[in-house]
C-alpha cells in the first residue's frame, strides 16, 4: 500500500486480505452454528494473540527488504530464557530476560545482514539453528519448570482475562496501536519504508541504511521475545522444541497480508489479519472434521494462492 | 474496460485465495448433530505408532455408533491446545489426547475442564489435575518383565549392556527402573556398560559397537525401545557376536518382530497401539456411562519371542476386506 492510495473515497484495492478473512468467516458459519459461538469466537483470538505478536515484528524486517528465519528459535530461546530467570529471581526479571534474550538475537541478525551484508536468508537460517543449539545445550532439552512448576501469577497471565478478554490477546493489541504509530507517524517508520522500498534512494537521500535495516532485526527479535513469554505462559514451561515452523506461518501471514517479499510494501494490521486468516483456517478445518492430511493440502494452497495474488498485484 | 476490472481485483483476489479451500468441502463428513462425537488429539498424524492408535480408537467408536473428530498437532503443543480447545468448541462428548509434554499442554486439559467434558490420556500422561483417567503402559512391569526373560536366558549369569532412552522420559526412566530392580536379585549378572540418549538406530548401533569393544565377552544388550534394538543388533552381527550376545527391545514394532522371526533380535514387549487406541475409547464410555474407574488404567503388555512372534507377525499382517 503506498501513502498516494489513501486520498481515494471507497479504496477496495488492497483489501483482498481483510475480504479474505471475511469470506472465510462467513462460509465456515454458515457451515457449522459453533463457529460463531462466544466460546470460538475467544478461542481464535487466543490462538492468534501469539503468532500475531510474531508476525508484527516479522513485517517490520520485510517492509525493510529483509527476511528473518530465526523467531521459531527465539521464540523458543526467550521462552526458555525468561522460564529460567523467573524461578531464580521472580516473574519480572523473568520478562524482563526473556524479551531481552529476543533483543539479543535481534540484534545479532542485524549486525550480521546489515554490517557484514550477509544475505539475510543464510543469515537468520545460520541463526536460526545456532540458537536452537544454545537452547537446547541451555536447557539440557528438558523443558524449563523447576519442581513446582512456574509462578502461578504467570501462569494466570495465561490464561486469565482483563475486563472480558485475555491478557494474551491484550498483548498484540497494545502492540499493534503503538507499533502502528511508530511506523507511520514518525519519521523513523519512514525511513523503514524508504529503505525496504528502495535502498538506493534512500541512501542518497541522507537515510543511515545500515542502521535502519539492523533496526528491524532488534524490532523483530524484541516481539519474538515477547511472544516467547507469552507461549511460556500458555504452555505453563519453557520449552526447547517450542515454535519450530513458526517462521514460515509468520511469513506466509506477512504475505497474506499483502506485504511483499521485495521489501517497503506492508501494514501492521494487515499482517494481523494474515495472522487471522491461518488461525480461522486452521480452527474452521478442525469444526469441520477435515481429516489433518487434508488440512496440511488446505494451508499449502492457500500459502501459494496468496504469494500467486501478490504477483499479481504487482504486475498491475 | 481494464478500469471496472480494476475495480474487481481485489474480489478476484480473495476468491483466488479462498478457491483452494472449496475443493475440500467433498472432504467434509455428513453431519448429525445427534450422534455422539468423541475428538481425538494425538502427538503426530505421520508416526506409525499414532496412526495404529486412530485405527484403534475409530475401530471401537464405530462399533459404538460414534462419530470421531480429530485434530493434528505435529508435535507443536500450542497446536495441541488450540486443537483441543476447537474440540470443545465443536462440543465433542469426550477427548482422548496423547500429550506432547506432561506439562506444556496442560490448557488443553483446562480447557476441555472448563466445558465439563472428559479428556483421557493415552500412552503418554499429563501432571494437570484435570487428566480425567490416564490409560497407561505399566513402564516398572515392562521393565520388570524384559529383566526376568533375560536373567533367565542368561541362566542367572552374565554381563549386560545397557543402552537406555533419553534421561528426561520418564517412561524409559521407569522401565529401566524395574530393570535395573530384577537384576539386583542376581549376584552373578554384571551391568557393564550404559548409555542415555535418543531412541535412534543409529544411536543403538554406535553404542552397541563401543560395547562390544569395551566387553568383547558382553552376553546381553538391554536396549530401551525397538529402534535402538535394530542398530544394536547391527552391531552384533557386523562383530560376528550373534551366537555370544544377544540384544532384547520394547514396542514390538514390524520391523523389530522380523528381526525376532530371524533370530537376530532375542525379544521384544509388544504394546499394541491399535489395542491401545480401542481400550482408550472403551475407558471413555465406561466413564461416560459413569462407572467409577482407577485414574490409571493399564494396557496389557505381551513378550514377544521365537516362542509366539508368528502370531503377532499374523497380526500385524492387513486384515482381508
Amino acid at each position: 500500500m503506498t501513502v498516494s492510495k489513501t486520498g481515494r473515497k471507497l479504496n477496495w484495492s488492497g483489501q483482498a486480505p481483510l475480504i479474505t478473512l471475511v469470506v472465510l468467516c462467513v462460509v465456515t458459519a454458515l457451515l457449522t452454528s459453533r463457529f460463531l459461538s462466544p466460546l470460538n469466537l475467544t478461542n481464535i483470538l487466543v490462538q492468534s494473540s501469539i503468532m500475531a505478536v510474531i508476525a508484527m515484528g516479522m513485517t517490520f524486517v520485510i517492509v525493510g527488504g529483509g527476511f528473518d528465519l530465526s523467531v521459531g528459535s527465539t521464540v523458543a530461546f526467550s521462552g526458555c530464557i525468561a522460564g529460567m530467570a523467573m524461578l531464580k529471581f521472580g516473574i519480572f526479571a523473568g520478562v524482563v530476560a526473556g524479551i531481552a534474550a529476543g533483543v539479543a538475537v535481534g540484534l545479532a541478525n542485524g549486525l550480521v545482514v546489515a554490517m557484514l551484508r550477509v544475505n539475510p536468508f543464510i543469515a537468520t537460517l545460520g541463526s536460526m539453528v545456532l540458537v536452537r543449539g544454545v537452547v537446547y545445550i541451555i536447557t539440557g532439552g528438558a523443558p524449563v519448570s523447576g519442581e513446582d512448576g512456574l509462578p502461578s501469577a504467570f501462569i494466570a497471565f495465561g490464561n486469565s482475562r482483563l475486563f472480558g478478554v485475555h491478557y494474551l490477546v491484550w498483548v498484540p493489541a497494545l502492540l499493534l496501536v503503538a507499533l502502528s504509530a511508530l511506523l507511520y507517524l514518525t519519521p523513523y517508520g519512514r525511513r523503514i519504508y524508504a529503505t525496504g522500498g528502495n535502498k538506493e534512494a534512500a541512501y542518497l537521500s541522507g537515510v543511515a541504511v545500515d542502521s535502519v535495516i539492523a533496526s528491524t532485526y532488534v524490532w523483530c527479535g524484541a516481539l519474538a521475545g515477547i511472544a516467547g513469554v507469552m507461549l511460556a505462559a500458555r504452555l505453563q514451561s519453557g520449552q526447547p522444541t517450542a515454535g519450530e515452523f513458526y517462521e514460515l506461518t509468520a511469513i506466509a501471514a506477512v504475505v497474506l497480508g499483502g506485504a511483499s517479499l521485495q521489501g517497503g510494501e506492508g501494514t501492521l494490521y494487515k499482517s494481523v489479519i494474515g495472522v487471522f486468516i491461518m488461525i480461522v483456517l486452521g480452527n474452521s478445518l478442525n469444526l469441520l472434521n477435515v481429516d489433518s492430511y487434508w488440512q496440511r493440502v488446505a494451508v499449502g494452497a492457500v500459502i501459494i494462492a496468496a504469494a500467486a495474488a501478490d504477483r499479481l498485484r504487482s504486475r498491475a | 474496460m481494464s478500469k471496472s476490472l480494476l475495480k474487481f481485483r481485489p474480489l478476484a483476489l480473495a476468491t483466488a485465495l479462498l478457491l483452494p479451500a472449496s475443493f475440500l468441502l467433498p472432504a467434509f463428513p455428513a453431519h448429525t448433530e445427534d450422534k455422539v462425537t468423541i475428538g481425538v488429539s494425538l502427538p503426530q498424524d505421520d508416526n506409525p505408532f499414532y496412526i495404529g492408535m486412530l485405527k484403534g480408537i475409530r475401530a471401537r467408536a464405530t462399533e459404538l455408533g460414534w462419530d470421531v473428530a480429530t485434530v493434528s498437532s505435529n508435535e507443536d503443543k500450542l497446536k495441541q491446545i488450540n486443537g483441543v480447545q476447537d474440540l470443545v468448541a465443536k462440543g465433542v462428548k469426550g477427548i482422548l489426547i496423547s500429550p506432547i509434554d506432561a506439562v506444556g499442554v496442560n490448557a488443553a486439559y483446562d480447557a476441555a475442564a472448563a466445558a465439563k467434558i472428559p479428556i483421557v490420556s493415552l500412552a503418554r500422561g499429563s501432571t494437570s489435575p484435570n487428566q480425567t483417567i490416564h490409560v497407561a503402559m505399566d513402564e516398572v512391569q515392562v521393565g520388570r518383565d524384559i529383566a526376568e526373560w533375560t536373567a533367565k536366558k542368561l541362566d542367572g549369569k552374565g554381563k549386560i549392556a545397557m543402552i537406555m532412552g533419553p534421561s528426561g522420559a520418564p517412561t524409559f526412566r521407569n522401565v529401566a527402573q524395574g530393570y535395573n530392580e530384577v537384576m539386583t536379585k542376581y549376584p552373578l549378572i554384571q551391568i557393564v556398560f550404559k548409555t542415555d540418549g535418543p531412541l535412534t538406530r543409529e544411536r543403538g548401533l554406535k553404542n552397541a559397537e563401543d560395547a562390544l569393544v569395551a566387553n568383547p565377552d558382553l552376553n546381553a544388550i538391554y536396549a530401551a525401545n525397538d529402534d535402538l534394538a535394530l542398530g544394536a543388533m547391527q552391531a552384533v552381527l557386523a562383530a560376528n557376536k550373534g551366537g555370544q550376545t544377544f540384544v532384547t527391545g520394547m514396542n514390538g514394532v514390524p520391523p523389530a518382530l522380523r528381526a525376532v522371526k530371524d533370530g537376530n533380535v532375542a525379544m521384544t514387549v509388544e504394546l499394541n497401539p491399535v489395542i491401545w487406541g480401542r481400550l482408550g475409547v472403551d475407558v471413555l464410555a465406561a466413564y461416560l456411562k459413569g462407572d467409577k474407574l482407577e485414574p490409571r488404567v493399564f494396557i496389557k503388555h505381551v513378550i514377544i519371542d521365537s516362542s509366539n512372534v508368528d502370531e503377532a507377525l499374523a497380526k500385524m499382517a492387513p486384515p482381508k476386506s
